[in-house]
């Protein structure tokens, strides 16, 4: 038996010293730089939703693959694991929404902007996100927000900002609204439930919701600016300085990706199935973000003037030419 | 036994296929028991389904066995020197209740999302488990016996190998066996909040995309692993220790 304990413990012994010789392996060849004509491994922070469809898409179509670019994805439950880890070097590259962004420069953090990721699509009432409210709810209109309970993936961010915007638009005192923080998977549960009086939901949350009959009562990327700016991919300064080339040709892939999506909405929405598990009517009915090639300075610095009212960035002023050149 | 526990499962499913039929619960977010199983159904045929059990069960074991062995060698080398364990006290009672995901940002810093931040997890969480069993077994033994092995001049070696080792080894076992649920629940854990890959990584994914049968099917699957992995850890026990007196009554009954 005293044999038997030993091979049991020499067989664990070797299990666990090849589990590390492979994980060694595969940190090293992830960390190695841009060479020329050789393929260059590039780990992505993403979070598996609609809007980094074109980032599958120009991985399938081999937009990276041409230039050297082997992408490897790694989705994350949320932006709380994929800034740190682009900071730490883990990814080199990450989607984030520009808020956050914003929040990350002010606080010290050092990323930088590289290429654009997901924008508004101006249409007030079937854009990306919305305040949804039950189907008998009492509230109308983004004004009627005020004095009630109003739900958000994350309190101080992009969510709260535009949609204090569009009640204060509308007429109302955003002053007036209380926010809560819940998950958007569970926001069309909260509503249905009472818990909450309305919820600001992204995709695909917004279309089971509305299925279930919630109601829209405002479109806070489209009312806060058509062509708003809703998130970015981006890296670390670090690697921003030391590793210009390879920036580039993330920026260049993307940019084509950005442009192939943008003209192939349905290979977009089909591209879903690979990366999420929606499927059926919500695959179908989903709304789509729209994909410019380029940042809109203009709606980012308007962003950032309303972060600043909401007094999120702790009396700092986000350097948007900085951050998104 | 066995009729008596099956015939409970039969009325959890009864209960669970009916209630969403109710006004009670909405079936959106609790599907009937047969919607949830033909999800789990459709699942077994997806290959990322298998991958993402591999790496879950590569993540739990590999995490056990270093936890185990480390638990072991640190238990034995600390629970048989007394001015170490003495000195060693205080830390280990400082460490332990420290919990396994409040070190989720620091696995993040260190390794990103890949299958190191797991075994942080996992092997932090276990290590202790095991530990102090080990302390515990070793401070078990019986000083008359002790007393014995050192007038008969047997060494250190001896000592550990005849009497504190037989003694502490029903205490290991307990301790195996707790770490390997532990182990389960840090490695689904950091799948499901880091994103490593694997069935907590998938459980994610599902519940971003509103897919709620998919949810449920999954955490029916990691619910299976969990009882698996608690009926491999008693079997284990009951081998190594078939000769200990809480395993033979058990034995003779058979």
């Amino acid at each position: 038996m005293q044999r038997r304990i030993l091979g049991l413990a020499l067989a664990a012994v070797t299990v666990a010293g090849v589990a590390g010789c492979g994980s060694s392996d595969s940190a090293s060849s992830a960390a190695s730089p841009a060479g020329d004509g050789k393929t260059t491994q590039v780990t992505v922070g993403v979070i598996p939703i609609v809007d980094v469809a074109p980032l599958y898409l120009g991985q399938k179509r081999g937009f990276f693959g041409s230039r050297g670019i082997e992408l490897k994805m790694v989705t994350a439950q949320g932006g709380a694991a994929i800034i740190p880890g682009v900071v730490s070097g883990q990814f080199q590259f990450g989607f984030s929404n520009t808020t956050s962004l914003m929040l990350a420069q002010t606080k010290g953090v050092p990323v930088k902007s590289v290429v654009n990721g997901a924008a508004s699509n101006g249409k007030v009432g079937a854009d990306v996100t919305a305040v949804l409210v039950k189907k008998d709810s009492s509230i109308k209109s983004a004004k009627d927000l005020a004095g009630h309970t109003v739900a958000v993936n994350t309190l101080q961010n992009i969510g709260d900002t535009t949609v204090r915007e569009s009640v204060r638009k509308d007429g109302g005192d955003p002053a007036e609204v209380k926010f809560v923080e819940i998950p958007f998977d569970q926001m069309p549960a909260a509503l249905d439930g009472g818990r909450v009086d309305a919820a600001w939901m992204g995709e695909p949350a917004q279309t089971i919701a509305k299925a279930q009959g919630a109601r829209a009562v405002a479109s806070p990327f489209a009312e806060t600016d058509p062509n708003l700016t809703v998130a970015t991919y981006f890296t670390s300064t670090k690697i921003a300085q030391q590793n210009p080339d390879l920036v580039k040709k993330f920026n260049e892939a993307m940019t084509e990706s950005l442009k192939y999506a943008s003209e192939h909405p349905d290979e977009a929405r089909q591209i879903l199935t690979t990366y999420t598990k929606i499927s059926g009517d919500v695959l179908t009915k989903l709304t789509l973000p729209n994909w410019p090639a380029q940042v809109d300075t203009a709606s980012l610095e308007k962003l950032a003037g309303l972060g600043e009212q909401d007094g999120i960035f702790g009396g700092k002023k986000p350097d948007i030419g900085a951050l998104f050149s | 036994m066995v009729v008596r526990g099956l015939a409970g499962l039969a009325g959890l499913l009864a209960v669970l296929e009916v209630l969403p039929r109710t006004p009670l619960v909405s079936a959106d977010y609790l599907p009937p028991a047969s919607t949830i199983g033909r999800a789990f159904w459709h699942l077994l045929g997806e290959g990322t389904f298998w991958s993402a059990l591999g790496d879950t069960l590569t993540g739990w074991g590999t995490g056990l066995a270093i936890a185990v062995l480390a638990g072991v060698a640190a238990g034995v080398v600390i629970g048989s020197v007394p001015v170490l364990r003495a000195a060693t006290a205080s830390t280990i009672e400082f460490l332990r209740p420290i919990p396994s995901v409040a070190l989720i940002p620091v696995a993040v810093l260190l390794y990103g999302t890949d299958l190191r931040s797991k075994l942080l997890l996992v092997v932090y969480a276990s290590f202790w488990q095991v530990l102090v069993q080990v302390l515990a077994g070793l401070q078990d033994a019986d000083p008359v016996a002790q007393d014995t092995a050192r007038s008969y001049r047997l060494g250190t070696w001896g000592r550990i190998r005849y009497v504190l080792w037989p003694t502490a080894l029903p205490y290991v076992m307990t301790g195996v066996r707790l770490a390997a649920t532990v182990a389960l629940v840090l490695a689904v854990t950091a799948e499901l909040v880091i994103g490593a890959p694997g069935l907590g990584q998938q459980l994610a994914v599902a519940q971003t995309s509103g897919a709620v049968p998919e949810v449920y099917a999954l955490v029916l699957t990691t619910g299976l692993i969990g009882v698996a992995v608690n009926l491999a850890a008693r079997a284990v026990e009951h081998r190594v220790l078939h000769w200990h007196q809480s395993q033979r009554g058990e034995s003779q009954a058979r």
